[in-house]
């Protein structure tokens, strides 16, 4: 019951502090160990009370936490191994344990698999082309553009505030066959664009372009952050060691550079892997189910009342993002 | 680490304990067949009674429910109102807390879980089933018990503009499918039209278009005692054939955008004929303007080997069974279904009566377009209300997309889409 509101693109949650740490700041000067310089006896039982006082002040956040996170993922994993359907949840545990049923029913399902590679789809092309126009325009904002830099970054970062429901109406017109926008410009330069939303090979082209256009303000503020923290001597350095703009890029921006793409990576190919609200507004899974996404046939299948099938392909959903993860932080790891 | 290992096994063991409490008692679910529910007391109506109601439906109500409040003096109504989009879930949590109201408005494919979580209230006989239109009270009908009534109605018929049909050479909709065919094509070649009708070609809610022409060759869509989905029968076959080669003729579009055009196509004659519900009337002459409402006129869905049939949906009302003022639930619902308060509602928010009777009212009876409405109702027929319905046909749905886009084998098409209902099973 976890993944179906999945917000594309956009890290749920605060914003953690960027794992790119402006250098020649020491980040290991902590304040441990300047103690008061009590006995040993003293520091144990004052320890002890604030570890009392921290479990207490914990505690709220603990219950609130086992109760409204712990409890529903268990519940739910619970449930991805018994035949429950809507008319159980009255008597939730009054189901069948059906052991991996419907996990092997979700993999067999041509549906869920079309849903799948969908998903891939969207994902081994929608991130790299998010990730591309958002480094490229950070790096544009960071060197290229000097006058309404505010106004540009803000302008980028507007699609990913904006809703959803108002963008896919927008999208929509611009999308429309004949008579959108997209298609009249392609047609001035005598190309005849295609039926983007009305045909299944086209599809899902528009949507990776309407997400990539949602999203990459996010990755771009992020970038733009990451770029100004590279220092500026470094730059300097290499330049008058004769390196070019390009080969300055490579060798030194890119480098720094990598928590940052790493982080970028990360959240965007979570969010894409959950892509529901494109297909939702847009296409409804169609035409021909082109743009049907594992979370959105999970959701139908919560909305047909499967509620065990459901939550295994949300379990499914689930280990696929963990190994992707793994593997990106892998691949992007620091190298020392 | 240590810790971390008992915790961990604490909870596995937690788990285990809980994992073998459960399991399905007997066959649960789905109560005896052919129920009805115990006598409701005489005289007036007493206590608090709480309603939800959806949509526009929600809005309007209480303007209705001041009447029974009149008729029955110290009866309170309290209407909620519910947007569609949330309701169903709202009803499922309501369900499964025990916190439902004591009556509600239902959408008609809701009846078959409701009622199979045992949450419903039978109707009691003092509720007269014969009073509604067949089709209507089909709707409230799980495993031949009935659950509630049929609050209002809409069906299916041909919209056409007549001042392009005139130029096409047709004064009346032809009452066979293929003269609908023959006009439709005529539309495109004597009337300039760039679509004869339209038709939704696949997708969600498609079935609603075809099933209209597969109820009229005399189509179930159950089988073996109402035990089984029934798509595959060389009825539902011959419609969709005949659905088809409206696309292979290019008579309908097979590439429509996703969120259809309907009302602007309709009025600049783009596609002057279609197949939808009543509430198009008021969209179309909102679109049209003045004046529009002479332009077009609708017509019967033509007659197959066993008449003309249509789809009828609409919403029912059900009192729920954990309700505190039983007697008063179903007085309310009995006062609903009363022809007077039938017409009265239609004057309230244009919703068609279940009521044949309240038809004879003279604000529906003078209206031509609703008279249309009115035969059709008679005849029109509603999917069987199994748990899983929606699920079932959404695996027609999607065949039917590839018989209308790609020009897929219908009887291939037909038949994964009844295995696919197999597999899903009826949920009864």
């Amino acid at each position: 019951m976890t993944a179906q509101t999945g917000t594309t693109g956009s890290p749920t949650g605060p914003v953690t502090p960027l794992p790119v740490t402006a250098p020649g700041r020491p980040d290991h000067g902590s304040s441990r160990g300047a103690g008061d310089g009590g006995s040993p006896g003293r520091v144990g039982s004052g320890r002890r009370r604030e570890g009392r006082a921290a479990w207490i002040l914990a505690i709220p956040f603990c219950l609130l936490f086992l109760a409204f996170t712990a409890w529903p993922v268990v519940q739910s994993l619970f449930m991805s191994f018994t035949d429950t359907k809507a008319k159980d949840l009255r008597h939730p545990f009054s189901v069948n344990i059906v052991g991996f049923d419907n996990f092997t029913k979700a993999l067999s399902d041509p549906i869920f698999r079309k849903a799948a590679a969908n998903t891939a789809y969207f994902v081994l092309v929608g991130v790299p082309l998010t990730l591309l126009l958002a480094l490229a325009a950070a790096v544009a904002l960071d060197k290229g553009i000097t006058r309404f830099r505010a106004v540009f970054r803000l302008g980028f970062y507007m699609p990913v505030i904006t809703s959803i429901v108002a963008v896919a109406v927008v999208w929509r017109f611009l999308l429309q066959d004949p008579g959108g926008l997209i298609n009249t410009v392609l047609g001035w330069f005598g190309i005849t664009g295609p039926n983007w939303l009305g045909d299944p090979n086209w599809s899902m082209p528009a949507l990776i372009m309407m997400a990539a256009w949602r999203n990459f303000g996010t990755g771009m503020i992020i970038f733009l952050a990451g770029l100004q923290a590279v220092p500026a001597e470094l730059h300097e350095a290499a330049a008058i060691d004769g390196a070019g703009a390009v080969k300055r890029f490579r060798h030194v921006t890119l480098p720094l550079l990598r928590p940052t793409l790493l982080f970028v990576m990360v959240t965007t190919s979570i969010g894409y892997l959950q892509v529901f609200e494109e297909p939702f507004v847009m296409t409804q899974g169609g035409p021909l189910n082109s743009t049907i996404t594992v979370t959105y046939n999970t959701y139908q299948q919560f909305g047909f009342g499967n509620y065990g099938l459901a939550s295994a392909m949300s379990y499914l959903i689930f280990v696929v993002i963990a190994i992707v993860t793994a593997l990106q932080f892998r691949l992007l790891r620091e190298r020392s | 680490m240590r810790r971390t290992t008992v915790i961990s096994v604490a909870c596995m063991t937690a788990a285990a304990l809980t994992v073998t409490a459960c399991g399905r008692g007997a066959e649960d679910g789905g109560s005896a067949a052919g129920q009805t529910g115990a006598a409701v007391s005489t005289g007036k109506a007493t206590g608090t009674i709480t309603v939800w109601a959806m949509g526009a439906e929600g809005d309007n109500l209480s303007k209705l429910t001041k009447d029974f409040e009149a008729a029955n003096p110290g009866v309170s109504v309290k209407v909620t109102s519910i947007p569609w989009a949330a309701a169903h879930d709202k009803f499922t949590t309501a369900i499964t807390a025990g916190k439902t109201p004591d009556v509600a408005m239902v959408g008609t494919t809701w009846m078959g879980e409701f009622a199979g979580s045992d949450a419903i209230d039978p109707t009691p006989a003092q509720i007269d089933k014969s009073a509604f239109f067949e089709g209507a009270q089909k709707t409230t009908e799980v495993n031949g018990t009935s659950y509630g009534i049929p609050w209002y109605v809409e069906t299916r018929v041909v919209f056409y503009r007549t001042d392009l049909a005139k130029k096409a050479g047709y004064d009346t909709v032809p009452t066979d499918a293929a003269g609908l065919k023959d006009m439709a094509k005529a539309m495109q070649t004597k009337a300039g039209a760039k679509w004869g009708i339209g038709l939704q070609a696949g997708g969600d809610g498609s079935w609603q278009t075809l099933m209209p022409f597969a109820w009229s060759e005399g189509a179930d869509l159950t089988k073996d005692g109402g035990k089984k989905y029934n798509f595959d029968s060389p009825e539902v076959l011959k419609a969709t054939q005949y659905y088809q080669s409206y696309f292979t003729d290019g008579i309908s579009n097979k590439s429509a955008p996703a969120t259809p055009t309907t009302e602007p196509d309709f009025v600049n004659g783009t596609v002057p004929m279609f197949i939808s519900g009543p509430w198009m009337m008021s969209a179309v002459e909102k679109v049209g303007g003045a004046g529009f409402k002479d332009k077009y006129n609708v017509a019967p869905i033509p007659a197959g080997s066993a008449g003309s049939s249509s789809f009828v949906g609409g919403s029912n009302f059900v009192v729920f069974k954990n309700t505190q003022n039983r007697d008063t639930a179903w007085k309310f619902v009995q006062w609903l279904a009363e022809p007077k308060v039938q017409s009265k509602w239609y004057t309230i928010s244009t919703d068609l009566p279940s009521v044949k009777s309240a038809w004879q009212d003279p604000a529906l009876a003078s209206d031509k377009k609703l008279a249309v409405f009115g035969k059709q109702l008679e005849t029109a027929k509603a999917p069987p209300s199994f748990p899983t319905w929606e699920q079932a046909v959404k695996g027609l749905d999607t065949e039917l997309e590839k018989i209308t886009k790609t020009g897929a084998d219908p009887a291939t098409g037909l038949k994964t889409a009844q295995q696919q209902a197999d597999s899903i099973g009826t949920g009864m």
